[in-house]
């Protein structure tokens, strides 16, 4: 089991596949909190995976939400969340997408995207997040790019395990991965 | 290897300002002067362009909301 005194976190941006990855660690073994307050969609068919319905970011910018119950276990905290998360120690695990098959993906969902600008706005949080995690002494940080998952999990879940500090089972958490839900894959 | 340089103009009574400023400070030459603030200057626009601003945020939370992620 991963160090109790830790907390670990899965962000990235909102449909940059942290889902997926929940998913995974959830497969492969790991303690991941969630609740089923979303339901599954045609958005995400398999799952949020996440906490409060996703608005865990409300309760964290309330200063409401404890992890002392969820400590050694992985929880779901988005990009902009990461601004809001109390002092701790922090592993995260931070999904990275290439940022037009995010905003085409939110697009799906219902929010007006406008590309060129929202390109722009959205390669901001995640300088943003980046240099949030630097500064902060209680957050250490592994890039997980979502198209290396899709393309060899295994190899993707291995880096994980290692920066968790726990081997996980990948043959389990490989099947998670179901690469016809990666939709919006771009060109390039 | 020496740096490759490039010869701008710049007024004479503007030159002399710099030199006094210059003296007695870290700096070696208006050369090395300027070429130092104009550095900075590069460096601050490069940041102020990719900045997450208090527009940015609330315009981030505007989509968060509409994928269901905030209140």
């Amino acid at each position: 089991m991963p160090n109790s005194n830790v907390n670990y976190i899965v962000s990235g941006l909102e449909r940059s596949g942290t889902s997926v990855m929940m998913q995974m660690l959830n497969t492969g073994g790991v303690k991941v909190v969630f609740d089923d307050s979303r339901p599954p969609d045609e958005h995400n068919p398999k799952g949020y995976f996440e906490l409060a319905g996703g608005k865990i970011i409300n309760q964290l910018m309330a200063g409401t939400f404890d992890f002392e119950p969820h400590q050694g276990k992985i929880v779901k905290v988005t990009a902009y969340g990461l601004k809001f998360l109390p002092e701790g120690n922090y592993r995260i695990v931070y999904m990275m997408r290439n940022i037009d098959e995010v905003l085409n993906s939110m697009r799906k969902m219902g929010a007006d995207i406008d590309m060129e600008k929202d390109r722009v706005l959205f390669g901001k949080l995640n300088k943003f997040s980046f240099e949030l995690i630097d500064k902060r002494d209680d957050m250490e940080y592994t890039t997980i790019n979502y198209r290396d998952v899709i393309d060899d999990p295994g190899k993707e879940l291995q880096k994980i395990g290692l920066f968790l500090g726990e081997p996980l089972d990948i043959e389990s958490a490989v099947k998670a991965v179901d690469s016809k839900l990666y939709r919006n894959r771009a060109t390039n | 290897m020496s740096e490759q340089k490039k010869t701008v103009s710049i007024p004479t009574n503007l030159y002399d300002a710099i030199q006094e400023r210059v003296e007695g400070t870290e700096f070696n030459s208006v050369e090395e002067y300027v070429t130092f603030v104009l550095e900075e200057v590069i460096k601050d626009d490069d940041e102020e362009e990719t900045a997450f601003t208090a527009e940015d945020e609330e315009e981030v939370k505007k989509r968060l909301r509409a994928l269901g992620y905030l209140d």
